[in-house]
């Protein structure tokens, strides 16, 4: 067990090098970082390379490359060129907003598609399960930023229930989680019902069955518990998806999260902060999926962890 | 009298077909069960002896449904449960092991919570004395270092141990009727030889009346008292095993008897009877046996009935009509 975390930590620093090295070339070819920067009128050559030497940027790249190695070991990404801020306190300012966004993402996500996917999968061939199957597809289909903007029209603007952008509070955390998690349902929904059907047929059912208990315990107990196994994978990897992918979302309800951070630093080539933020996001990603695969061990006991099979 | 802790009458069980018809898997078959006696079932795979154990647990699968007869286990009658009356006698009055040890675990749970499930399902006992009772059953099947094996988990065990462990849950509320379907198939001889012997064992203490499903006559030979032959959804003879060793009746019978090496290797032909088992919906008229059987005649277009012989064996074919005529035509 130790071996294997052990293992797997060599792994991620192999993979956040891979990263570091992937996002260091490739922002460099968005365009140079020093003309966007004066807004008004024509600079002069010794402005520019003033402005150059204070980022760094008159440094070979190589050295470059070395410096920011050098931080990612401290977890010291630089300052962003704009504001001079240490890229790390703008990424913990926006961290707070994105996992509270990926959370409530998948919670919604989660309390929708368990039920209907399980219904559905239990009422198989009934009108039921084609309304669940219905739903699944809706979901799938549906853009997401339309969702947001109808959810904005009626539950903001008509109904004035609900706040439509920030984060100031859990009552903003409402729409954006909805609109994340309605698209994220779908799947999760389908991939539920399909396990489920699965898992059904297995004979351990018919024992279940078999001792007289009662129909929530066997499809809960003995089968909704199986079928979690490709569930929990699906959602670890989703979740991921989620913390960067948010970006449509983030937009839509101006959620201070770590996706607008890295489009606002695009747009504006900030390299230490795209830089900082696609390591940052890369680096969870893999640490959800170390804790995904430790937690297969809960869930279904014939895995041993390391490979090992007794 | 011989007690008679289960009967079965006209049991029907069916398939809706494209139109809403319903075809007929089991079509109205006759049996009962005595204290203490083991009932064999025999039949070509697809006769319909695993629906008619299902039917006997109320759980048929989907699609499949129970349209006729009566079940009675004692003074109940099946046909008046609702899901709740189900509920409680399965487990506790009648038990059912299945044939495939290796999947008929759930994967996920102890031995010991898979045991304890049951007991505390039926039975008004505290956590502590529902895991006494699962140690007890385990040592009673005969598994070694049984404290251990409460705490782990199938896939630690082999299929002999699995199925062990079944009819250890099987039996943890002390069942009436242990239903059985093809509990050995699975199995390598030996460990086959093992359970059945086990099986026998416990039957003895417990004073169970048990059903077993197989297709293997050296099973029926090993375990049972008296046997029903199934061909295509119906019972074609019945009869006490030594009789039906020693003087099988129905063409299909002899022909089982007679391929017995063959039916052991799960062959999907009986080499001594050509053709296969009719499928539902495409039962031939009259005797369904009748296209295979190489007595059939003229008589054969009508269904036959079931006629008594004088050792009291049963036979639903044309040539006992009158009486106990040894089949001279051979
Ligand atoms: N779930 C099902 N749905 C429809 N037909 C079934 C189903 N299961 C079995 N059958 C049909 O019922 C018949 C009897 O099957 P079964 O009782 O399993 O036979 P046996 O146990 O004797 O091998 C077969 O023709 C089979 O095709
Ligand atoms: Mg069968």
């Amino acid at each position: 067990m130790i071996a294997y975390i052990i293992r797997r930590l060599l792994h991620t620093i192999l993979v956040v090098f891979a990263i570091s090295l992937i996002i260091f070339f490739s922002v460099r070819l968005t365009g140079d970082p020093v003309s966007v920067m004066f807004q008004a009128g024509e600079p002069t050559k010794e402005a520019i390379a003033e402005v150059r030497k204070n980022l760094g940027l008159d440094e070979p790249l190589y050295v470059q490359y070395g410096i920011f190695l050098k931080g990612l070991i401290t977890f010291d990404f630089g300052e962003s060129f704009r504001s001079g801020m240490p890229v790390m306190d703008l990424i913990k300012e926006k961290l707070g907003a994105t996992l509270a966004l990926a959370f409530g993402g998948m919670a919604v996500a989660i309390m929708i598609a368990f039920p209907v996917g399980i219904v559905s999968a239990v009422k198989r061939g009934t009108g039921v399960d084609f309304f669940g199957r219905i739903f699944s597809l809706i979901g799938i289909s549906f853009p997401n930023f339309w969702l947001g903007i109808m959810l904005i029209l009626i539950f903001a603007v008509n109904l004035k229930w609900l706040p439509s952008s920030g984060f100031e509070s859990f009552k903003h955390l409402i729409l954006p989680s909805i609109t994340l998690g309605m698209i994220l349902s779908g799947i999760l929904a389908r991939l539920v019902r399909s396990s489920m059907l699965e898992v059904m047929n297995q004979q351990y059912i018919s024992t279940a069955k078999s001792k007289g208990i009662s129909d929530f315990a066997v499809i809960i107990k003995h089968a909704f518990r199986n079928a979690l196994l490709p569930t929990v994978t699906f959602l670890g990897l989703q979740f991921g998806a989620l913390l960067g992918g948010t970006v449509i979302v983030e937009q839509i309800f101006s959620w201070p999260g770590i996706g607008r951070l890295i489009i606002d630093a695009i747009n504006q080539r900030d390299y230490p902060v795209i830089q900082g933020g696609v390591i940052f996001l890369a680096v969870i990603m893999v640490a959800v999926n170390l804790v995904i695969d430790l937690s297969y061990t809960l869930i279904d006991p014939r895995i041993k962890i390391g490979g090992s099979r007794s | 009298m011989v007690q008679k802790v289960l009967e079965v009458e006209e049991l029907k069980v069916g398939i809706k077909d494209e139109d809403g018809g319903k075809i007929a898997i089991v079509n109205g078959i006759n049996f009962h069960l005595h204290k203490g006696e083991t009932l064999g079932i025999v039949g070509e795979s697809g006769c319909g002896k695993s629906m008619t154990s299902l039917s006997l647990m109320g759980l048929l699968p989907a699609g499949v449904e129970r349209h006729g007869g009566d079940i009675r286990l004692g003074n109940l009658n099946f046909n008046s449960f609702n899901k709740k009356d189900w509920r409680q006698i399965r487990g506790k009055k009648i038990a059912m092991i299945f044939q495939e040890p290796m999947s008929s675990l759930n994967p996920v749970y102890t031995v010991g919570a898979q045991i304890n499930e049951m007991i505390l399902n039926h039975e008004r006992v505290s956590k502590k004395e529902a895991r006494n009772r699962a140690l007890e059953m385990l040592k009673l099947v005969g598994i070694p270092r049984p404290e251990q094996v409460l705490n782990e988990y199938p896939h630690q065990l082999s299929g002999g141990m699995r199925q062990r462990v079944m009819i250890a849950i099987a039996l943890s509320c002390n069942p009436e009727v242990l239903i059985a379907d093809e509990p050995t198939t699975a199995l390598d001889v030996t460990i086959q030889a093992q359970i059945l012997e086990l099986m026998k064992k416990i039957q003895d203490q417990l004073h169970m009346s048990i059903v077993l499903i197989t297709h293997d006559l050296g099973v029926v030979a090993e375990m049972c008292d008296r046997v029903i032959v199934m061909y295509a959804g119906e019972i074609v003879e019945e009869s006490l095993v030594v009789d039906l060793f020693d003087q099988p009746s129905h063409p299909y019978t002899k022909g089982l008897l007679a391929s017995l090496p063959d039916i052991q290797e799960q062959k999907e032909y009986l080499s001594s009877i050509s053709g296969v088992v009719p499928a539902p919906g495409k039962m031939p008229v009259g005797c369904r046996f009748a296209p295979r059987c190489s007595f059939a005649h003229e008589r054969c277009k009508e269904v036959p009935p079931l006629f008594e012989m004088e050792n009291g064996s049963r036979v639903k074919c044309w040539l006992y009509e009158d009486g106990e005529t040894e089949v001279a035509a051979k």
